[in-house]
């Protein structure tokens, strides 16, 4: 990783750990909305089976929100307009940014994790460092998602826009609330595009019925290609000028 | 240059069995002084700054239309203009945010690009500040940014940039609890830490009470007396008083260049508001 996508990421640790409001709402939304899911499904059976499904989910949908608005702060506040006029490269910024909130979305992510697990009691069969390491493939992709997305909004209302956009059809598509195999064949194919469904289906893979990392290397494999997609292409849209 | 040096070595001792007699190290030696000062009389000789023929449009509208100028070192450079007479999208040219569609643009003999960018301090409009980070975090990223690596440089540089614009007893302070004419300076002290030869500042009085904006001409005045070319858009007439050149700019094009007496002069008028209109009323008629 180039020295200067180091200093950026540094960078975003420190302006993150020192706004701490947004440090407490980074911890605490994702509990809050998981006690609710919780309180929702007093059958535990359900929860065991929705909960891979939801760890994806939220993961993806943190990840992204937290970057993508981040990442279009940084460009209206002139910020980025300053970088661009630096030596600092396109691929430092993006790799930058994806450091630096990839630290906060593991947190989150961790936190999550352990609260479904240990709070709600949620029973799995895998190892949990195995959920783990795939969440962290899963949160590459929905990191360079955000700032890539972000690229094509112009302020934070524009931003809000694309979450309907981007991540509803996921939830609905990729076999969070019923099976991808039930649904019409051109949505099943359609499925086949979408980043939560190798999600869904690797995370259910190790919860439920206990596979290893090994077991789910394609899922992890197209998560990786997805990350790494996303982040070329988040480089080549970020533009050196902003045109106003 | 090498090629050059040994003809002015061959033009200084005609003779050249002493040229042959002269021990290798000698020889050597010689065509590094003499490269190094052609290298200095080249740098001095070379405008900060040179536009030719830039053209740049936002889709039909035309934001820079053939603009031609030149700037000379170690001064302060006024772009002076109303809104929208493509002052910031000439400033985003000079520092590489933007590329022209038509023209040549040199700073300090390079074309603007990320490889040059050290050669320049770029303040823009927006305060383009962390606001969460403290005065001396925001200064210091940028100098990291600008390749600062020696530890001990870099924290003499953030001292110096911070002492410069006066809030050094400040500095541990984060940006968002500092006052808007504050914030303009720990910006200006972002441009500055990696000690640009050329500053391109835009519109930098904007907002700044009377006071602050004297203090904030001094800073440039500092800054000119170590070398620095200052180039700055504004387009408050008490701005352009403080420059030592200027250039009026208006509908993408240059309208008038020269120092503020020299456009009163040929404009035959007191004030430099008075010489601004002259020149666009000129222009005007010309076109028409």
């Amino acid at each position: 990783m180039p020295s200067l996508a180091f200093t950026i990421a540094a960078r975003i640790i420190r302006q993150l750990i020192r706004d701490r409001r947004t440090i407490v709402l980074i911890i605490a939304v994702p509990l809050v909305v998981m006690t609710l899911i919780g309180l929702s499904f007093p059958e535990g059976q359900v929860l065991d089976y929705i909960a891979p499904a939801l760890l994806a989910t939220l993961a993806l949908f943190f990840s992204f929100l937290l970057t993508g608005i981040s990442f279009l702060r940084e460009r209206s506040q002139g910020t980025m307009e300053r970088l661009m006029a630096s030596p600092v490269s396109r691929l430092d910024i993006v790799l930058g940014y994806l450091f630096g909130f990839f630290l906060f979305a593991l947190t989150q992510t961790l936190i999550i994790v352990l609260f479904t697990i240990y709070v709600l009691d949620v029973h799995y069969s895998g190892d949990l460092w195995q959920i783990f390491i795939f969440q962290v493939v899963v949160i590459a992709g929905a990191v360079n998602l955000g700032i890539f997305i972000s690229t094509f909004a112009r302020n934070e209302f524009q931003m809000v826009q694309f979450i309907p956009l981007i991540l509803f059809p996921q939830i609905f598509l990729c076999g969070v609330i019923w099976p991808v195999e039930q649904m019409p064949e051109y949505l099943q194919w359609l499925a086949r595009f979408l980043p939560l469904k190798y999600g869904v289906d690797g995370l259910r893979d190790i919860m439920l019925f206990g596979k290893g990392l090994a077991d789910v290397a394609f899922e992890m494999l197209v998560l990786a290609g997805f990350a790494v997609a996303t982040s070329i292409l988040a480089a080549f849209t970020l533009r050196r000028g902003t045109g106003g | 240059m090498s090629h050059i040096s040994l003809r002015c070595l061959v033009l200084l001792w005609p003779d050249t069995h002493i040229l042959a007699e002269m021990p290798l190290s000698g020889l050597l030696t010689m065509i590094l002084l003499l490269c190094t000062v052609t290298m200095v009389e080249s740098n001095s000789d070379r405008p900060a700054v040179e536009v030719k023929e830039a053209f740049f449009n936002y889709g039909s509208v035309k934001a820079l239309d053939g603009l031609s100028l030149v700037v000379p070192t170690g001064i302060s450079f006024g772009l002076l203009g109303p809104n929208g007479a493509g002052k910031t999208t000439l400033i985003r040219v000079l520092v590489g945010l933007l590329k022209v569609k038509r023209g040549n643009i040199l700073v300090l003999g390079e074309k603007p690009s990320r490889r040059t960018a050290h050669l320049m301090g770029y303040m823009p409009q927006l305060h383009s500040l962390y606001s969460e980070l403290s005065v001396c975090q925001n200064v210091d990223f940028f100098a990291r940014i600008f390749r600062m690596a020696s530890r001990i440089e870099r924290a003499q540089r953030v001292e110096e940039a911070i002492r410069l614009i006066d809030l050094w007893p400040r500095r541990n302070d984060a940006v968002m609890k500092l006052s808007g004419g504050m914030r303009q300076r720990v910006s200006l002290a972002c441009a500055i830490v990696h000690n640009p030869p050329v500053l391109v500042l835009d519109e930098p009085t904007v907002g700044l009470d009377p006071e602050l904006r004297v203090t904030f001409w001094e800073h440039f005045a500092e800054l000119n007396r170590r070398g620095v070319t200052i180039i700055i858009s504004s387009h408050t007439m008490d701005d352009a008083a403080h420059c030592d050149g200027l250039a009026f700019v208006r509908d993408g094009k240059v309208i008038a260049q020269g120092t503020p007496d020299e456009l009163r002069r040929d404009a035959g008028q007191d004030t430099l508001e008075g010489a601004f209109l002259f020149f666009a009323r000129n222009r005007e008629e010309n076109s028409a």
